[in-house]
């Protein structure tokens, strides 16, 4: 109980610090912190083999993808807000949603399991289980996943890349190309852009 | 031990943190935290409640956390795509404020 009030405490402080921190790099390191806390918590849980997915991908992996986009693309300050009121709309939407599935939770106790039945059951969540669930039972959504990275890796790298200019002479098309590549460093071409906002 | 709806307060509390988040921040990329944020909140309710069932049958406590292997794949690539988009929009535009992105409406 003191471990999960503990651990319940440092994950709400971190997932505060990811809303209410200014910088994005401050916010990013909060996050991993509250990642890290919810893998302890997945131990506690008998799903030990999550919990070192959850370190590796998630707080590994991801987190520094996130970090390095960050850093990269070195994102300015907020600026003034245009209606300030509707911050705090959002607060009390999010008072009113978190109040409401706190008391929906407490309103349904159920008794909990015995520990000793649900570590045998569970076994540490290994990844023998998981895996023969994983390819039976979940052999669709495996499958449909796999196409989901796929098609992720295909769009990331046509998202991210540059086209070059072809040598020689311009075209119609590559100069229809080059408006829509619209490359930093030559004047805009969005009506839009233009007349300012 | 600790009940099974403490770890269902706790799953809802940084699910609404998170959406809190996605409501008042600016930048694309700390929107992007913020749905990272709930989708963490949402594997927590379901490691929470494979705990919760396992002791009913193998498959049915086993599955949920399978399920949260899955969403762990599907938020890789959903970062990926996302980021991606991301490092696009700010090369043309400098500027990942979602107000200024207004050119994709009807």
């Amino acid at each position: 109980m003191v471990t999960f009030v503990i651990l319940a405490v440092v994950s709400v402080v971190g997932a505060l610090g990811v809303v209410l921190l200014r910088q994005p790099i401050h916010a990013a390191l909060s996050l991993v912190g509250t990642l890290l806390t919810l893998a302890v918590l997945f131990v506690t849980l008998q799903a030990h083999f999550l919990a070192v997915i959850q370190v590796l991908v998630y707080a590994g992996a991801i987190m520094v993808l996130f970090l390095f986009v960050i850093m990269l693309l070195n994102i300015e300050q907020q600026r003034k807000e245009i209606r300030p009121w509707l911050r705090w709309v959002a607060y009390g939407i999010g008072l009113v949603a978190a109040v409401g599935l706190i008391v929906g939770a407490l309103l349904d106790p159920r008794q909990a399991p015995d520990a000793a039945v649900a570590r045998a059951a569970l076994q540490g969540g290994n990844a023998l289980l998981i895996a023969e669930v994983l390819y039976f039972e979940f052999m669709l959504a495996f499958q449909l996943v796999g196409v989901l990275l796929l098609t992720g890796m295909v769009g990331a790298v046509a998202l991210v890349q540059r086209r070059r200019p072809p040598p020689g002479g311009v075209s119609a098309a590559t100069a229809r190309e080059a408006v829509l590549t619209d490359r930093p460093g030559r004047p805009s071409s969005h009506p839009v852009e233009a007349g300012g906002r | 031990m600790v009940a099974t709806e403490a770890y269902v307060a706790l799953s809802g509390v940084l699910f609404s943190i998170g959406a809190v988040g996605v409501l008042t921040r600016r930048s694309a990329i700390m929107i992007f935290l913020c749905v990272e944020l709930m989708l963490n909140a949402a594997n927590l309710a379901l490691v929470a409640y494979a705990y919760r069932w396992a002791g009913t049958g193998l498959l049915t406590g086993i599955s949920g956390q399978t399920a949260v292997f899955i969403i762990l794949a599907v938020a890789a690539a959903e970062v990926a795509i996302g980021l991606g988009i991301l490092v696009a929009i700010f090369r043309n535009r400098a500027s990942t404020d979602v107000d200024a992105l207004s050119e994709v409406r009807l």
